[in-house]
C-alpha cells in the first residue's frame, strides 16, 4: 500500500503535509486548477521528490530506502511533458524499462498494433500519450509480487472522447483484473466523475477535499477554486452528478 | 498484470545487428592495414615479415604501430564520447566541446606551452598529457558542481548553458595566450590546435589507452541507463534510472577519454558530432547498438582521415583535424539542410 505520512514540501513547489493511503484497486483521480500542485504531488508519490517532511511509504518502507529497480517494478509515472528525441520505433520505445518482451499485449490494449513500426517522432500528440501509457504498463508487467501503481499526469489532454473514454474503461478494467492501483491527474471533472473511485481536490499546493466523485465534485466548491461559473447537472445513471459550465 | 516474464532487455534484437557491427570491425582492419602501408615511405607485408631492416623496421614499430593505436583510441573516444553526450543531453547536435571538456583541456594545454615553457624530456612528454587530462577534469568537476546546485528540471540546461560559458572563456584564454606567446610557441600552438596524430610515442599510447580504457568501461556501463533517460527525467527516474548517477558517470568518463585526447592530438572536430549522428540515422537511437558502432565508426573514420593527411601532400603532412573539418563541416551542412531535426 502506498501511504502519505505528514509527506509535504516546503517549496517551491510547495505542498502542504497530509496523511493518506491509496488502496489496492483504487483508481484515484487528481484534480485542481492550474499549479496547484498535481504535478508536484505525481512526483512525491513516485519519489521523485523526496518530501521535506513526513515521509511516503510502500508496503510500510520509504520509498527512498527501496532499490530503484525494485521499486520500477512496482510503480511507473508517464509524465505530463517529457517526449522522446530521436526517432524510436514505437515497439522499441515500449520496451525501455520493461521487465521483459511484453509490448506486443500492452501495444494491442492501447490499439496501436499497427504504429509497431512507426517512429515515435511521427506519430500524433494523443498516439505518442498512448504509447508512453503502452511503456508503462509494460514496465510493471512482471512476475512481482504485490501492488502495482501506475501514476499519470493529464494523461488523457491530447485525447479525443472516443479514446479518452476507451482509456479510463482500461485503466479501469486494468485496476480491476490485476493488483494495479491507478493515480491519475485530470483537468476534465466529467471524466474524473464517470470513472474515478476516490478524488482528491487540490488547490494552492494543499488538498482541501478527498472522497467519492459526489462528496467532491461540488459546483460550489469547485466554482471558488477554478473561478468558473459552474452548475450541476444530474447524472443520467445514479453516479453523482455532472459539471458544466454557465453560459 | 504477468503476460511474459523473460529475461531484461532494453532494446528489440535487430537482424542487422551483428552483421553492422562486424562489417564495421572489418573495415576498421582494412583501414588499419592500408593505413600502416601507406605514408611517405609505402610499407608492404614482403618487408616486415621478410628482409626487413633496421630502418624499415624502426619506422613500422616506432612511429607508424603507435601512431594507429594513438588514432584508434581517438576515435573510439571522440566518437563514444559524442554518442553518450548526445543521449544524456537528448540533444542530437551535443558533444564533448558542448560541455567546454575540448577547450577547457585545450586552454591548458595552451598555459602549459606558453606560460611553463612546455619543458622537455620525459616531463615535456607527459606534462602536456597531464596538462589537458586537468583541463578537461576540471571542467568536467566545474559543470558537475554546477549541475548539482541546478534544480532538477533545469539541470541540463544549466549544464549547456555553463559549457557555452566556459567555452567562451577558453576562447579567450587561449587568445591571451597565443597574444602572449613567442613565434616558436605560437606554431606549437597553433599546429597543436588544429589537431595532429603526429605526437604518437609509446609512452604516451600506452597512457592514452589506460585512459581509454576506463572511460570505455564508464561508456559502455552506461548504455541501458541512456536509453532509459530518453524517456524524460521524471520517467525514466520512475523507470528505475538514477539520473544523478548516470549524469556523473558519463560527464566524469567524457572529461577522461576527451581529456587524454585533446592533450595528446590536440582538437579534432567533428567525429564527436557526426559519427554518432550519421550511425543514428542507420541504425536508430538504442545505445546497446549506438555506442558500439560509433566507437568502431569513429576509430574507422579518424584512421582513413589520418592516413589521407599522411599521403595527400607527402612527405609535407596536413593535420588531421582540418581533413575531419573538411570532411565533417559539409556533412553537417546537408543535415542541416535536409531538415531532418531529430534524428
Amino acid at each position: 500500500m502506498l501511504t502519505l505520512k505528514e509527506a509535504g514540501l516546503k517549496g517551491p513547489p510547495y505542498l502542504a503535509p497530509f496523511n493518506a493511503h491509496i488502496d489496492t484497486g483504487e483508481l484515484l483521480v487528481i484534480i485542481g486548477p492550474n499549479g496547484a500542485g498535481k504535478s508536484t504531488l505525481l512526483g512525491l508519490l513516485s519519489g521523485f521528490h523526496c518530501p521535506d517532511q513526513g515521509s511516503v511509504h510502500l508496503d510500510g518502507r520509504c520509498l527512498s530506502h527501496w532499490p530503484a529497480k525494485a521499486l520500477a517494478a512496482r510503480r511507473a509515472v508517464v509524465a505530463q511533458k517529457d517526449r522522446p528525441i530521436f526517432a524510436w520505433r514505437v515497439e522499441e520505445l515500449v520496451t525501455l524499462g520493461a521487465q521483459g518482451q511484453v509490448s506486443q499485449p500492452w501495444l494491442h490494449e492501447l490499439d496501436l498494433t499497427s504504429l509497431a513500426e512507426r517512429s515515435v517522432l511521427t506519430l500524433s500528440g494523443g498516439e505518442l500519450q498512448r504509447v508512453m501509457i503502452a511503456r508503462a504498463l509494460a514496465q510493471l508487467d512482471g512476475p512481482v509480487l504485490g501492488t502495482r501503481y501506475l501514476l499519470l499526469d493529464e494523461p488523457t489532454s491530447a485525447l479525443d472522447i472516443g479514446q479518452q473514454q476507451s482509456l479510463m474503461r482500461l485503466l479501469r478494467r486494468l485496476t480491476r483484473q490485476y493488483d494495479l492501483s491507478v493515480i491519475c491527474v485530470l483537468h476534465d471533472l466529467n471524466l474524473a466523475s464517470s470513472f474515478a473511485d476516490r478524488i482528491w481536490l487540490l488547490n494552492d499546493g494543499q488538498r482541501i477535499a478527498a472522497g467519492r466523485p459526489d462528496e467532491v465534485l461540488r459546483a460550489q466548491q469547485l466554482a471558488h477554486i477554478y473561478r468558473a461559473e459552474l452548475e450541476d447537472i444530474p447524472h443520467p445513471s445514479d453516479r453523482g452528478h455532472w459539471l458544466a459550465l454557465k453560459r | 498484470m504477468n503476460h511474459v516474464a523473460r529475461p531484461c532487455s532494453s532494446t528489440l534484437p535487430s537482424p542487422w545487428r551483428p552483421g553492422l557491427l562486424a562489417g564495421l570491425v572489418i573495415a576498421l582492419m582494412a583501414a588499419l592495414l592500408w593505413s600502416a602501408c601507406t605514408g611517405a615511405l609505402g610499407l608492404s607485408w614482403d618487408m616486415l615479415s621478410g628482409n626487413a631492416n633496421a630502418t624499415t623496421w624502426q619506422i613500422w614499430w616506432q612511429l607508424r604501430v603507435p601512431r594507429l593505436l594513438l588514432g584508434l583510441g581517438i576515435g573510439i573516444l571522440l566518437a563514444g564520447s559524442g554518442a553518450a553526450m548526445q543521449g544524456l543531453f537528448r540533444n542530437p547536435l551535443a558533444d564533448p566541446t558542448l560541455l567546454g571538456m575540448a577547450s577547457g583541456a585545450g586552454l591548458a594545454v595552451a598555459i602549459w606551452i606558453v606560460m611553463l615553457d612546455g619543458a622537455t624530456g620525459s616531463l615535456g612528454l607527459y606534462g602536456q598529457f597531464v596538462a589537458g587530462f586537468l583541463g578537461a577534469f576540471g571542467v568536467g568537476l566545474v559543470i558537475f558542481a554546477i549541475g548539482a546546485r541546478a534544480p532538477g528540471g533545469n539541470a541540463l540546461l544549466t549544464l549547456l548553458l555553463a559549457g557555452l560559458a566556459i567555452n567562451t572563456l577558453a576562447g579567450a584564454g587561449g587568445g591571451v595566450l597565443a597574444f602572449m606567446a613567442n613565434d616558436q610557441q605560437l606554431r606549437q600552438l597553433s599546429l597543436w590546435g588544429m589537431g595532429s596524430l603526429a605526437n604518437a610515442l609509446w609512452p604516451s599510447v600506452i597512457g592514452l589507452w589506460c585512459c581509454a580504457l576506463i572511460a570505455l568501461w564508464g561508456l559502455m556501463r552506461s548504455r541501458n541507463d541512456l536509453d532509459l533517460l530518453q524517456l524524460g527525467d521524471f520517467t525514466a527516474h520512475g523507470a528505475g534510472l538514477d539520473t544523478a548517477r548516470l549524469r556523473r558517470r558519463v560527464v566524469l568518463a567524457t572529461a577522461l577519454g576527451v581529456g587524454a585526447s585533446v592533450a595528446l592530438a590536440g582538437i579534432i572536430g567533428f567525429i564527436g558530432l557526426l559519427v554518432p549522428h550519421a550511425l543514428r540515422l542507420w541504425i536508430g537511437p538504442g545505445h546497446q547498438r549506438l555506442l558500439p558502432a560509433a566507437m568502431l565508426g569513429g576509430a574507422l573514420l579518424l584512421i582513413i582521415a589520418d592516413g589521407l593527411a599522411r599521403t595527400l601532400a607527402s612527405p609535407a603532412e596536413i593535420p588531421v583535424g582540418l581533413l575531419t573539418s573538411l570532411l565533417g563541416g559539409p556533412y553537417f551542412l546537408w543535415l542541416v539542410l535536409r531538415e531532418r531535426p531529430a534524428c
